[in-house]
């Protein structure tokens, strides 16, 4: 193993990266384009509800739903009209997410200690957010009986209310992007380091430049240190731009150890790197490269817990997901970033990566050196 | 325009393609893989919330409240602990993610008409996961409270009196709340963007790549000619994706489209002439392959998944990146998807997100006829 000739594949490598002038900004602007999407869109949160309503009955009653579903917050009423018709085109024309009929016998029935039906339709076609949106009238509901029920009979009534206290732990005021900046650090890292490995290796194929790089006096293991190398370094460039990013425009607070946080990039790598150079060996062309990146790195992403939560998958999948490293490492980033876990406490997410890495990092070292042969 | 050169340039691609077999192969595993991750393994509903309680109170009215909540679909009672510390320690370890405590004296409270505390401890982290448990445990109270007077007034023997208003939900367009229902469709316009736009991107960067763009500039074949035989054989190979893609959507999850097939043909078919352009236009103007890659993954496939409504509803967003989505496609071509599956709308009310559509396409052509000329074609 000579260095200097390690040293001269880096070099080469990083100039064919950075000789056109294209590459450059595209190598810093497009990771940051997508922290910055990513941080702002991956919400669902219910923040405001489309109202249309219809009150049939108008009476005092009525009157005074009305004023409790237009004086919270959450609900806006931006339509009322007569005809249920109308109503139902507006759903359908998904100008409201949520129509709501009050019958002509609302008060009667109230007021004959009997209960009021009133008609609530919702658009469902975004099924989690629909279902936030029944349980906030549902609460509206049933805080406008307690109060109705405590002025229609307000001497028998004496009986307590559960105040319930709730509390979220971890990250008190449901930030989301506290939640999703520093996994999307972790996504980039591996969209990165995979992508750029293994169409750097097969462009030499495909160009036909891999045969002299073999009768070069460059040894397997140099060429993958030399074809590896620069994108460990630009990787690792790429997260120490992100993270300041994260922290000085998300200001998402860093609170865990940085050496641990590097650390952890490193030994991921190793799983991104060898599956990159795994890649390049069973690809002739760029487009093949490409296309198999995308068959592991969408499963990657969708079942590592970036989006969608694990517990809601089926149990043979949750299990599926312990083989995947990406998994481990956003409990690592997310673990350093905002509860300031240390080694002690992440230490098995560690070890189970460092496993995972070593295992692929030389079985794919094993057949890039075969096909060299 | 000659049919002639069209076909030349369409069967050597077709070549390329077919002497590439594994590129051909992903083009139809990749969609299938993410129509079956998507359909059974990912979720958005939140249902069985892992839920571990303490009660201090043990009275008939604590159980009552416990075992009512383990009836709804949202909640699942794992545990009984001992005290406030072992739940916290059971969120530590991600045993539970809902904790319930109820304090001593919870019922007695009650019954004394004062308002009795409740603690209740959420994982926040997952804000959207949270979010929902949040909103559900509320609303699960505020049920409770309003039972609580119903019966209390029964009790004192005013039998006669009921809950004096209740609503009669009905969820239109996605009866049983499956997040299957809008993600399977959506999935369709991610397939797309994959196979469409970062397979053509790679095209004519190829030729640069390889030395051979200057032969075909040489060529008598017109720009329009160039560009109809580079996107034909990945039109059809994109359309077969999303014949699939139905098909599987409703053989495996019961996800019917409802409206009509051709009118979705239709959509799709302006759609992927709209993928394909970008994935050409990205490809002339960076001759370079890895490049016009991360190109394309930033302009088509993050867009499409994040700004279009896919999952992420755009309503939420801050008021510049709500402009940008305006110009996703992806955006109109769910939207359009949104009507036909969930909705059975016709053209009628969908004839803007057509109109968008086919304004783009015609603009992007226009726009990658003008590069290759500037090539010198």
């Amino acid at each position: 193993m000579r260095w200097l000739r390690v040293r001269e594949l880096v070099r080469k490598e990083f100039i064919q990266l950075f000789r056109d002038r294209k590459n450059r900004p595209l190598l810093i602007l497009a990771p940051l384009i997508q922290l910055i999407v990513f941080g702002y869109v991956v919400t669902t949160d219910v923040r405001d509800i489309r109202v249309g309503l219809i009150d049939h009955c108008r009476t005092t009653e009525s009157r005074r739903l009305v004023d409790a579903i237009d004086g919270n917050r959450t609900f806006r009423i931006l339509y009322r009209m007569e005809d249920p018709r109308e109503l139902d085109a507006l759903l359908l024309k998904r100008r409201i997410d949520m129509g709501i009929r009050i019958p002509p016998d609302f008060s009667a029935r109230i007021r004959k200690g009997k209960t009021a039906r009133i008609q609530i339709l919702v658009d469902g076609s975004m099924s989690n957010m629909a279902a936030v949106r029944i349980s906030y009238i549902t609460v509206l509901l049933e805080r406008f009986n307690g109060q109705l029920l405590r002025d229609l009979y307000p001497l028998q009534l004496h009986y307590g209310e559960i105040d319930g206290r709730i509390r979220t732990w971890y990250n008190p005021n449901l930030d989301s992007q506290y939640f999703f900046v520093p996994g999307i650090v972790a996504i980039l890292v591996m969209l990165l380091s995979l992508l750029l490995t293994s169409m750097a290796i097969v462009r030499e194929k495909e160009a036909g430049t891999m045969e002299q790089l073999i009768v070069t006096p460059l040894k397997p293991a140099e060429l993958i240190l030399g074809k590896t190398i620069p994108f460990i370094l630009i990787a690792q460039g790429q997260m120490i731009m992100v993270i300041l990013f994260a922290i000085f425009w998300f200001q998402i607070p860093m609170v865990g150890s940085v050496p641990l946080l590097f650390g952890a990039t490193c030994v991921f790598l190793l799983s991104t790197l060898g599956i990159g150079l795994f890649i390049s060996t069973v690809s002739k062309t760029q487009q093949q490269a490409m296309m198999t990146n995308f068959f592991f790195i969408m499963p990657f992403i969708m079942l590592s817990g970036f989006v969608f939560p694990i517990s809601n998958m089926p149990l043979f999948v949750q299990w599926l997901t312990y083989l995947n490293p990406l998994r481990h490492f956003l409990v690592i980033i997310r673990g350093i970033f905002l509860k300031g876990t240390g080694f002690d406490v992440l230490w098995p997410q560690f070890l189970v990566l460092a496993a995972l890495g070593a295992f692929v990092f030389s079985a794919s070292v094993v057949r890039f050196q075969k096909r060299l042969d | 325009m000659n049919i002639r050169n069209i076909r030349a340039i369409a069967r050597k691609e077709y070549y390329h393609l077919i002497r590439d077999f594994r590129s051909l192969y992903l083009a139809f595993v990749i969609p299938l893989l993410l129509i079956l991750l998507f359909g059974y393994a990912l979720s958005m509903d939140v249902e069985h919330i892992q839920t571990v309680v303490v009660d201090h109170d043990r009275t008939p009215e604590s159980r009552d409240f416990i075992l009512k909540m383990a009836a709804t679909p949202y909640f699942d009672i794992v545990g009984r602990l001992s005290n406030t510390e072992a739940v916290i320690r059971a969120l530590d370890h991600n045993q539970a993610i809902l904790g319930v405590v109820f304090p001593p004296r919870w019922t007695e409270n009650l019954k004394a008409d004062r308002q009795s505390p409740l603690q209740v401890l959420i994982d926040g982290s997952d804000p959207n996961y949270a979010g929902n448990i949040r909103a559900f445990m509320t609303a699960y109270i505020a049920q409770q409270n309003q039972s609580h007077l119903v019966e209390f007034l029964n009790r004192q023997g005013r039998t006669s009196i009921q809950t004096p208003v209740e609503a009669r939900i009905r969820v239109w367009f996605n009866e049983d709340l499956e997040s299957r229902n809008f993600i399977v469709p959506g999935i369709i316009a991610i397939i797309i963007m994959i196979v469409g736009a970062l397979l053509t991107s790679l095209v004519i960067a190829r030729e640069y790549e390889n030395g051979t763009m200057e032969t075909i500039l040489s060529l008598p074949v017109g720009s329009m000619e160039f560009l109809l035989g580079k996107a034909i054989p990945y039109f059809f190979i994109t359309l077969t994706d999303v014949l699939v893609a139905i098909l599987m959507g409703q053989l495996l999850f019961g996800v019917v489209m409802k409206s009509s097939f051709w009118l979705m043909v239709a959509a799709s078919s302006i759609y992927i002439g709209v993928a394909l352009c970008i994935g050409l236009l990205i490809s002339v103007k960076t001759k370079a392959q890895l490049v016009a890659n991360q190109m394309a993954i930033m302009l088509t496939y993050m867009p499409s998944l994040l700004l279009s409504d896919f999952v992420f509803p755009r309503e939420n967003m801050p008021l510049a990146l709500k402009g940008l989505s305006m110009l996703v496609p992806a955006t109109y071509y769910i939207d359009i998807l949104n009507g036909l599956y969930l909705r059975n709308l016709s053209f009628a009310p969908l004839w803007l997100d057509f109109a968008v559509l086919t304004g783009m396409l015609l603009l992007l052509a226009a726009l990658n006829i003008r590069a290759l000329k500037k090539e010198g074609m």
